[in-house]
């Protein structure tokens, strides 16, 4: 059974009396337990939409969510899943060490196994010596690493990540790629959303593409590549979006492919 | 209750750590401050002075953070993107709401309580123990403040910061001339008027209850009964506000 | 979620039957217990009480000051409409009313030569007083005050006499008393004077009572018929 299963997933935003945005339109994919699958596509394309959706923060318009066999507001489903946000923010005025003890209390986690996780995480993420400066101290890359160590606070079977290297240094960058391979390692279960190529092609198993709210593809990066006759990812990429828009022109009913 | 415990602590924490609070209470203890210069007047009207300056300040102070803390909870958390880690949590739009309440209504109290004390103290210092009388007022004020606090917390729910100040501001002021639109009621003739006077005068929250103070000052006693039933409508139209709130929040998309 | 989050607006829109019982019950105990704040429909100043609202107290005690500042600069006239606005703001503060009418009755009364004037001012500080008692019937403050001011300024005894009458039917210093007493003889009630005097002997004018008991008893009481053959008037 799929960790995390969309079906039909469609969100329209009412934005006057008369006018509607579709911001996703039937979407339907499946994450299976372990991998790292990756969310691709340009700004506007739905992914951030998707993954508001995935977490609760959306309704959607129709469809449906099972994460772990539970639908996206289940409480008990949300403690499994761990989130960083496109660009976090933060409370400025706690610290490092008050942030992961706040969320970590979320949780629902005992003192120590907070204390012991934040000295872990704050490690991980080399921030161990920031624990204590206030988040508005923090550089960007500092909160962003806060913000992954953050995601992990309570040692997540998915991490649902929305851009986690917009606005990365080259090393930050490389970085938060090695952090995920060994996550991966460790048994978690991935769904990043990015609009970097080359990110996704080196860390995701599976992929899938979004295109003005609509899923045109997913599958493994190397099936797609021979499907599409793309060399690389950004051959797929381009090839796959033209393909949607003469479909969408011709007046062919546009599906996604897996 | 774990969950919404940690937000109101946070909720609290965040305020304790922010200027606003500060500027605001010495501001107030300026006002009340100012009071004690007026030794020139007869004794028992200076301590007339100094429990009218300092039951007005604590209410309109109070107000005042009680407003801007409601709003901060909600709208604040929205514009700066922290609600989207915390809605991906194991914790219910509800809980959130009230742990919100929770928090804001601690700084709403600490804020009074201090204000208070100072008050209580300038009073004890020119040799006036405060009776039972003023504390009566004060308690009333307190509920007063949860009261705005929690009505704000619902309008932020669904309203910007811009309209939730003006309504919330608003409400404060017809809140307590609403007696004097009860009585201009009361004299109407027209049977329609009259019923959806009433009407609004009932759902309008009525801050007006709770000022005792016109009495209090001149030691005039008031029943405990009144006190009680005054609470208790306090406390009423709070459950009414964060149920408000709760409704719109859940209904909300970030 | 969605389906049941209804019944939060549901119960919230529910309480407010009983919150309207309440403010009900809380508008009685208001009236009951004089906490009403009262709507004076006086032109000019309906404005200023819809700003004002629960800075009632503050702007009553910035009025005073001002007063305190008039009178020490000595603007008799113009201290008038001030003692109107502050007991107009706070109608339970009993020192307005018990100054203003001294002031009327007494200071502006002294001010003027014309008898007419004198006669004007001196009734305006008796209405003034009784204004204040509607505001303030359980309290013996104004009723002495007027009660005072008829005995000493206007020697209406029979007037005097009403409004002590009241005046010791509440908590009062045992001088209301003793002044009572006083009344009665100047108005002929002989009689109750004695009745008077006997009670005020168990207070603290006791030398007082058993003085005028003996005047009483040896000489006559006090009435106007006596003042007038001892060559007596009340001092102005």
């Amino acid at each position: 059974m799929p960790l995390l299963k969309v079906t039909g997933l469609s969100k329209v935003f009412q934005l006057g009396r008369n006018k509607t945005v579709t911001a996703l339109n039937n979407v339907n994919f499946e994450v299976e337990d372990g991998e790292i699958f990756g969310i691709l596509g340009p700004n506007g394309s739905g992914k951030t939409t998707c993954l508001k959706l995935l977490l609760g923060i959306l309704f959607p318009t129709e469809g449906s969510i099972s994460i772990m066999g539970k639908n996206q507001f289940d409480v008990e489903a949300k403690s499994r899943i761990g989130f960083l946000p496109e660009n976090p923010y933060y409370y400025e005025y706690l610290c490092g060490t008050e942030v992961l003890n706040f969320y970590g209390r979320l949780f629902g986690m005992p003192k120590g196994l907070i204390k012991e996780r934040t000295e872990y995480l704050l490690k991980l993420v080399n921030l161990q010596d920031a624990g204590k400066l206030a988040l508005r101290h923090y550089s960007k890359g500092m909160l962003e690493r806060i913000g992954l160590a953050s995601s992990l606070i309570n040692d997540p079977k998915i991490l649902i990540l929305d851009e986690p290297t917009t606005g990365l240094d080259p090393i930050g960058c490389k970085e938060t790629r090695d952090l995920l391979v060994r996550l991966k390692e460790m048994g978690k279960t991935i769904l990043l959303s990015s609009h970097f190529l080359s990110e996704v092609e080196r860390v995701c198993s599976r992929i899938a593409i979004f295109h003005r709210g609509n899923l045109l593809t997913t599958g493994s990066l190397s099936s797609l590549l021979n499907q599409y006759g793309a060399d690389n990812l950004e051959d797929l990429f381009v090839k796959s979006i033209e393909k949607y828009d003469v479909e969408l022109e011709s007046g062919k009913p546009v599906a996604a492919t897996d | 209750m774990g969950k919404m415990w940690v937000i109101a602590t946070n909720t609290f924490r965040e305020a304790l750590r922010k200027k606003t609070l500060y500027i605001l209470l010495v501001v107030a203890l300026v006002a009340i401050g100012t009071s004690r210069f007026f030794s020139f007047l007869a004794a028992q009207d200076e301590l007339k002075m100094i429990k009218d300056v300092s039951f007005a300040t604590i209410e309109f102070f109070g107000a005042i953070l009680a407003i801007f803390t409601a709003m901060g909870g909600v709208s604040g958390e929205i514009e700066k993107k922290t609600i989207y880690t915390l809605l991906a949590k194991p914790i219910t739009r509800k809980n959130f709401i009230i742990g919100k309440f929770l928090g804001q209504s601690m700084v709403i109290l600490l804020n009074a309580i201090l204000i208070s004390l100072f008050f209580i103290g300038l009073l004890i210092s020119k040799k006036a123990v405060p009776d039972m009388e003023i504390y009566k007022s004060l308690l009333l004020i307190y509920i007063e403040l949860l009261m705005i606090g929690a009505i704000s917390l619902a309008v932020a729910t669904f309203a910007t910061d811009a309209f939730n100040i003006i309504l919330s501001f608003f409400l404060f002021i017809t809140g307590n001339l609403s007696v004097y639109f009860k009585q201009v009621i009361e004299r109407t003739e027209n049977i329609i008027f009259k019923g959806l006077g009433y009407m609004l005068y009932n759902i309008i929250p009525n801050y007006e209850n709770f000022n005792i103070r016109d009495q209090v000052v001149v030691g005039v006693n008031v029943s405990w009964q009144y006190v009680g039933q005054t609470i208790l409508y306090g406390v009423m139209y709070i459950v009414i506000a964060v149920l408000v709130g709760i409704y719109f929040f859940q209904k909300r998309e970030v | 979620m969605k389906n049941k989050n209804w019944v939060n607006l549901f119960i919230a829109v529910l309480l407010y039957i009983p919150v309207g019982f309440l403010q009900v019950h809380i508008d009685y105990r208001r009236k009951l217990e004089d906490l009403e704040a009262r709507l004076m429909l006086m032109p000019g100043q309906v404005a200023g009480s819809l700003v004002l609202s629960g800075f009632r107290g503050v702007a009553a005690d910035l009025l005073w000051l001002n007063i305190e500042e008039l009178w020490h600069q000595g603007h008799t006239y113009k201290l008038l409409p001030m003692f109107e606005s502050v007991a107009w703001l706070q109608p339970r503060y009993i020192t307005v009313w018990a100054v203003g009418g001294w002031h009327m009755a007494y200071n502006i009364y002294a001010s003027t030569q014309d008898q007419k004037e004198k006669k004007y001012w001196y009734e305006q500080g008796a209405a003034f007083l009784k204004k204040g008692i509607a505001y303030n019937p359980e309290q013996y403050d104004l009723y002495f005050e007027l009660g005072w001011t008829y005995y000493n300024k206007g020697e209406d005894f029979a007037n005097a006499v009403k409004y002590l009458e009241k005046a010791v039917k509440f908590p009062c210093p045992d001088y209301v008393k003793s002044l009572l007493a006083h009344a009665y003889e100047n108005n002929d009630q002989v009689d109750k004077a004695v009745e008077q005097w006997t009670r005020v002997l168990n207070t603290g004018f006791e030398s007082v009572a058993k003085r005028a008991l003996k005047v009483i008893r040896e000489e006559g009481a006090f009435t106007p018929t006596r003042r007038r053959r001892l060559g007596m008037g009340m001092e102005d």
